[in-house]
């Protein structure tokens, strides 16, 4: 069978199993969404958990009356502390900038912060703890033995915000996880039932193609064209969804935890779009080719 | 063109065929008549190469097709024109489709493929069929597209197994007129019938008969005479090498098997039984004493004949 004539049946192969093919195609899209999402989630929740390990947990502000020199032992005291990340003076200065550099994009606010003097605010420590699953539990207690120290007129332990962040990144991973293993295997489930719905008419097909004449490698061609084509098919639909649907999927989900946005662009690369895009036809080839029983002797 | 030497096939372990030999030459058609379950089918099946002989030789065209590999058995298929106890056809496939495809296997251009196609059904069967598909069509009509697809080319060997069966008279005239029309073509016809009347009218077409009860060759010699080497004016050997490759047309200059309109590739073949056949045309000498004799036999009842 020439080339031609091999294009000719795969393209009526699939005129006649269309049901069939859709459905390996849309096997296909779901395989890619969960394999891209998977890559793009994981990525996501690293910037996360990077985000939270670089985090404060626990702001101490120091009374007017401390000497800039006691300030300074204290927070050298802090970063010898087993558990402490890190920890650093903030200057009243250093205060008002961040102040007005946060309410920079907000509307109507630059004319009040302009009037804004830097003594206004006092002198804090900023502790940064090193990450774990008792991280606020730890913060807690660190911000109860800071109010005991003189100089220090009030405790913020944030427990509520970044911590609790922390732990829900960690569960949202894990179950991320459990969809994605179910979602892959129902997806495969859906896949191999589809390409096995069409397997007796590709029997039948085959049978006459061997009496024929045909070799066992061209009766297998066409069904391996139609599937590989699915397989594309589906990957290109589910490259194009991700791109449209991931950001603003992506958005909702920070927004709803209140962290910083990612960075705008944030996307699969180049290779990773290609091999998902060659991933896909490969293995629909090797479906279509392996879902063809071929006999050598043919059973009149 | 060809010739079964000594073939036993076992079906289901009781057997079908026991020490059968005949010989089909170019331009003759063999009627193989015997009653249901004489092993008709089986010996079709093993002569157009879809079931694999348990003892025995199956020689076409200087090639012990027994002792090929599986990987090799597709290039002898697609020069035999098979039509099967079932018509065996793609339901979903339309009728032109379906005997398109027998010159798809050979590599012919798909539009002179449909050409021939359209010839053949208008000769064998109904034209207006020809784009229903053919799940739609009776089981007689099925047949008859089979035996279009059988025919088509034509292909140096045709083998047909009950073409006429459950037709009716009008369908019975235009399947023998099909099978001398491939006769004429210098194509080697192998026909089985369980029908008397049926092989009689392929008899007084031009016909031979052979008559096989209990999976054995009774009454008149398998082997008849020979007739002296068919031309094949009008087919196109070039699309019946075999050698149709995905990636471009047919050898220019293909194997000299080619004259027969066959040719299969010398590497596949297994070990020594490749040698020539031991059949009656052949001018070179058998490599065995089995061959030998057989040979000495069919010289023996062939000039026993001419005498007489």
């Amino acid at each position: 069978m020439t080339l031609a004539w091999i294009l000719r049946r795969a393209r009526r192969q699939s005129v006649s199993a269309r049901r069939a093919l859709w459905g390996a195609a849309g096997s296909f899209l779901v395989l890619g969404l969960v394999s891209g999402a998977t890559v793009l989630g994981l990525r996501a929740t690293r910037g996360w958990m990077s985000t939270v390990g670089q985090s404060v947990h626990v702001i101490a502000f120091l009374r007017d009356d401390m000497q800039p020199d006691q300030a300074a032992q204290l927070v050298d005291l802090l970063r010898r502390r087993p558990g402490v990340a890190r920890a650093r003076l903030v200057e009243p200065a250093e205060a008002l900038t961040r102040l007005r550099d946060a309410a920079r994009p907000l509307p109507d606010t630059g004319s009040w912060l302009d009037d804004l003097e830097p003594g206004y605010f006092p002198r804090s420590i900023e502790v940064a703890l090193v990450a774990s699953l008792d991280l606020s539990q730890r913060a807690t207690e660190l911000s109860r033995r800071l109010r005991g120290l003189a100089g220090v007129a009030d405790v913020d332990a944030m427990t509520d915000g970044v911590a609790r962040l922390a732990a829900w990144v960690r569960f949202g991973q894990r179950l991320g996880w459990a969809v994605v293993l179910a979602a892959g295997i129902a997806a495969l489930s859906f896949l191999v039932s589809a390409v096995l719905r069409g397997r007796e008419a590709r029997r039948r097909q085959a049978q006459v193609l061997v009496i024929l004449g045909e070799t066992s490698g061209n009766v297998r061609l066409p069904a391996s064209i139609a599937l590989a084509a699915a397989g594309l098919a589906g990957a290109l639909a589910a490259l194009v969804v991700l791109r449209i649907a991931w950001p603003a999927l992506l958005t909702a989900v920070e927004r709803a935890l209140g962290i910083a946005p990612a960075p705008t662009g944030f996307f699969l690369s180049f290779w990773e779009s290609a091999a998902g895009l060659l991933a896909a036809p490969v293995l629909g080839w090797v479906l279509g080719y392996f879902s063809t029983p071929v006999p050598g002797w043919v059973d009149a | 063109m060809i010739w079964l030497e000594g073939v036993s096939y076992l079906r289901a372990g009781s057997p079908a065929l026991g020490d059968v030999t005949l010989g089909v030459s170019c331009g003759e058609l063999l009627v193989v008549q015997g009653p249901t379950g004489s092993g008709k089918s089986s010996l079709l099946a093993v002569a157009a190469g879809v079931l694999a002989p348990d003892s025995g030789a199956v020689w076409i065209a200087d090639h012990n097709i027994a002792g090929l590999q599986a990987s090799s058995l597709p290039y002898v298929r697609r020069n035999v024109g098979y039509l099967p106890p079932e018509p065996l056809l793609i339901p979903d496939e339309t009728v032109l489709e379906n005997i398109m495809l027998a010159l798809a296997v050979r590599g012919q251009p798909i539009d002179s493929a449909e050409a021939d196609a359209r010839e053949t059904l208008a000769m064998v069967a109904d034209s207006a069929w020809e784009n229903r598909p053919a799940r739609s069509l009776s089981t007689g009509q099925q047949r008859l597209v089979a035996l279009a697809r059988a025919l088509v080319g034509p292909p140096p060997l045709v083998v047909v197994d009950e073409p006429a069966s459950g037709m009716g008279g009008d369908d019975r005239d235009g399947i023998v007129r099909a099978l001398v029309w491939a006769r004429e073509r210098g194509c080697a016809v192998l026909c089985a019938t369980s029908d008397p009347s049926f092989a009689q009218m392929l008899v007084d077409a031009g016909g031979r008969q052979v008559h096989l009860e209990g999976g054995r060759i009774a009454g008149a010699p398998a082997i008849g005479l020979v007739p002296a080497p068919v031309d094949f004016p009008e087919m196109d050997m070039g699309t019946l090498t075999g050698f149709a490759s995905p990636f471009g047309p047919p050898p220019a200059t293909p194997t000299p098997l080619a004259s027969l309109g066959l040719a299969i590739p010398p590497a596949m073949v297994r070990g020594e039984q490749s040698s020539p056949a031991p059949h009656a045309t052949s001018e070179r000498g058998p490599e065995d004493a089995d061959s030998a004799e057989a040979i000495r036999s069919f010289d023996r009842r062939s000039s026993g004949e001419e005498s007489s």
